[in-house]
């Protein structure tokens, strides 16, 4: 027998929806996110580390002599449109003008500071044509040449004068008295001492490092590198007790009898713990940012793009989280299973950097390594003994291992390339050069691919656990 | 006849377990319905076929009109499980909100509601304290209130004064005959069978996944042929009547009267009357609902 429907009792304005209940959800996860009080003595570390970051000052070395004599020799060759982190110096020299510059005299104009990041300059400079091959340059080409380099504008020349005497000309050599001006990308190249807690910790060697290069390491540090990680594990922690604790006996029931579909709790559940930890990352991201600017100046907004990746990734490890809570019911489970699985994402990608870096160290074994001015003036290290016995064995691309690295890597979301595009923007922004920025830069690397991969993996486990969950007597 | 449960031959299987063997129940609105029964007679399986957790083996189930297992058919369903652990990072406030908003309660409503049962439920000036610092019988409060949150027409009791001392039960018991004067229509799962006997209109006693017994109160315990008498002072010890048979019924001066026969009590009363005897006390004696419960309990079968 089928029953009427009991209308006659009187109606509550109940209107279920989605929207409702995610706002429920997204309430019901705050509560429980501010209940773990780890949360909190995270937040208290991430202060502590920030203050400590802010304690740093961050001085300019002297070297405007060398940055001016690097400009001058860079006029020897035209590097309009030359990326020196993908072509090599062999490309460098073909485009070579016949002529050699240098300074030889350099001092800093009177009523400025004295030699560092903001001095202008008055300066002789000398250049002299190999006959035949080269020709006399005019002011506006030294003026437009002078100080320009790949990785960006060391000096702007504000005043040219040409001091050539006939004879001089008649054998090809020029002269020029300059006053010139600090280039917008001078100071990223700048060495710097940084030093800690008030100059008591000095942390760089004492030439300094070139500025651009101090931020990298520090943004890496504070946010994309132990900053996210730490963040990430504890989120990991926290978030690992959601979905056991929803689907506890006792506690399933009193969701299971509200008038929504089951997934819908998985997947509320997921994106609310998603919104606090990119309110989280968001937070260490922007601090990140304000602490780097407030101790250099340099504002370059590339470490944003870690919260998409950083957020990405969490996504991902999360859904496996819910998943493995979902099957096994368990916060401990749950926990255990996704760090483990985060360290196989971290060795095998590790390894994987290794395949890369490999195969890049072969197709450009023959020729010199590409240089940027920050590599340019480090001294060039002798081979270790170890590189060169290692050279002699077969690349490490080509073992068995790398094989079935790159086997298993195929098959995993692929989180390694969001990582690395955000070191490659860094490394952009900051004219950070070397070795690894070749890596960096290497195609191997997509954003599309970071991207679709981690969001499909996620996706996968997401779609597991509702399908389990939904089936499941409780 | 409107019925808010309806069951047709509802069986659950898991395995070789017949856990529901067969339940066929109508319970109608505005009605208090009791639901005894050992444990692992099936009464919280049969509870979460009808609020749609478990998929029926075979068989069919309407809640409201609507087939169960629908969201449109929990929508009005209001459920207190048994042993239920309501999350302990919340307090109570925060917790009817955020099951209000799962159930679709505008914000002003549910906070409005929350704050009424929260007082009725006798829960105000707790409003700060988190639920791991409840008592059990808080908790059994909070959990009612939640079950009541949205208004539901049909709610799902199991064991809902469990835990809740006499004064609170009392409460719990008026609370619920007033949904029931709303028009609400009562499922109850208990064990005390007093209570049970107090709230229900009708009961049902579940026995091995088979309903053993269905009625109201009076109908499954029924009347019972004796009747305890009380005279103004000792009746003859030893007399012999006519009309019934009289033996001490373990109540000082109180005695248990058996009628022998058609004529009835007037016949009995007639013939004390005549031997000059003052009658201070005369009631039926009615059987418990403990008792149907016990005889049920040892027999080998369900009855029915």
């Amino acid at each position: 027998m089928n029953a009427p429907a009991d209308t006659s009792v009187r109606e509550s304005s109940c209107r279920p929806g989605p929207l409702r209940s995610f706002a429920a959800i997204l309430s019901d996860a705050w509560l429980a996110f501010r209940d773990a009080r780890i949360l909190w003595l995270l937040l208290a570390a991430i202060v502590v580390l920030f203050a400590v970051a802010l304690s740093a000052s961050v001085e300019p070395k002297t070297g405007g002599r060398r940055y001016l004599d690097l400009a001058a020799r860079a006029l020897s060759a035209d590097m309009t449109g030359i990326d020196l982190s993908k072509d090599s110096l062999a490309d460098v020299a073909g485009r070579l003008d016949g002529s050699l510059s240098m300074i030889t005299r350099a001092e800093p104009v009177p009523d400025t500071a004295a030699d560092g990041p903001t001095t202008t300059w008055s300066v002789t400079l000398s250049r002299n044509v190999v006959p035949v091959v080269g020709s006399l340059a005019t002011a506006d080409e030294i003026t437009s040449r002078f100080g320009q380099i790949p990785d960006g504008r060391l000096w702007t020349i504000r005043e040219i004068r040409e001091t050539t005497t006939g004879l001089a000309a008649a054998v090809g050599n020029q002269t020029w008295e300059l006053t010139v001006d600090p280039g917008p990308d001078l100071r990223i190249l700048w060495p710097h001492r940084f030093s800690l807690f008030g100059d008591s910790l000095e942390l760089t060697r004492p030439e300094g490092a070139p500025l651009g290069l101090e931020v990298f390491i520090l943004q890496k540090l504070l946010s994309n590198g132990i900053g996210g990680t730490i963040l990430l594990l504890v989120s990991v922690v926290v978030t690992a007790a959601f979905v056991p604790t929803m689907i506890r006996k006792g506690t399933l029931e009193l969701l299971l009898v509200r008038p929504l579909p089951r997934w819908q709790l998985i997947v509320f559940t997921h994106v609310a713990a998603l919104l606090f930890v990119a309110a989280l990352l968001g937070l260490l991201i922007v601090a990140t940012w304000l602490v780097t600017g407030l101790l250099t100046g340099l504002w370059s907004p590339g470490i944003i793009l870690a919260l998409p990746s950083l957020l990405l990734f969490f996504a991902l490890l999360l859904s496996v989280s819910v998943f493995t809570g979902v099957v096994t019911r368990s916060a401990v489970a749950a926990m255990l299973v996704t760090v483990a699985y985060w360290a196989v994402l971290f060795v095998v990608g590790l390894m994987h950097l290794q395949v890369v870096a490999s195969r890049i160290r072969e197709d450009t074994i023959d020729k010199p390594r590409p240089v940027s001015v920050a590599d340019a003036l480090r001294p060039r290290p002798q081979p270790t003994r170890r590189e060169q016995a290692s050279s002699a064995r077969a690349p490490f691309h080509k073992t068995t291992v790398a094989r079935v690295v790159e086997g298993i890597y195929a098959v995993l979301p692929h989180t390694e390339d969001l990582d690395t595009m955000v070191d490659r923007q860094l490394m952009r922004d900051f004219a950070v050069g070397g070795r690894l920025r070749q890596l960096m830069e290497s195609p191997d690397f997509t954003w599309a691919r970071g991207i679709g991969l981690t969001l499909a993996h996620t996706a996968v486990f997401l779609i597991a656990a509702c399908v389990i969950f939904s089936r499941r007597d409780p | 006849m409107q019925h808010v449960v309806s069951t047709q031959s509802l069986e659950k299987h898991y395995g070789p377990l017949r856990a529901l063997g067969g339940v066929s129940l109508d319970v109608e609105r505005a009605s208090v319905f009791g639901l005894l029964g050992q444990n692992g007679a099936g009464k919280t399986t049969l509870i979460k076929i009808l609020l749609g957790m478990l998929a029926p083996t075979s068989g069919s189930a309407h809640l409201l009109g609507r087939p169960v297992g629908s969201v449109e058919a929990r929508r009005r369903v209001g459920y207190l499980p048994e042993d239920h652990r309501l999350p302990e990072y919340h307090t109570g406030p925060s917790l009817l909100d955020v099951y209000g908003g799962l159930q679709g309660l505008p914000r002003q409503e549910r906070r409005r509601r929350a704050a009424e049962l929260l007082d009725l439920l006798g829960l105000a000036g707790r409003e700060k304290l988190r639920i791991r610092g409840y008592s059990k019988g808080m908790k059994q409060r909070l959990g009612l209130a939640q079950a009541l949150l949205h208004r539901p027409s049909v709610l799902f009791l199991d064991e809902p004064t469990d835990g809740v001392d006499p004064v609170g039960r009392k409460q719990i018991r008026d609370l619920l005959l007033a949904e029931r004067a709303r028009g609400v229509t009562i499922f109850i799962n208990s064990h005390l069978l007093g209570e049970v006997e107090q709230l229900c209109d009708r009961v049902a006693i579940l026995k091995k996944g088979q309903l053993a017994l269905v009625g109201t109160v009076p109908e499954v315990v029924g009347d019972k042929s004796t009747w305890l008498v009380g005279f103004d002072g000792p009746p003859p010890g030893d007399q012999r009547w006519q009309s019934a048979r009289l033996v001490p019924s373990g109540t000082a001066g109180l005695w248990r009267l058996t009628l022998d026969s058609a004529g009835g009590i007037d016949r009995f009363l007639d013939e004390a009357r005549g031997r000059g005897l003052l009658l201070r006390h005369l009631e039926r004696e009615r059987g418990t609902l403990e008792e149907i419960y016990l005889q049920l309990a040892d027999a080998g079968g369900p009855s029915s």
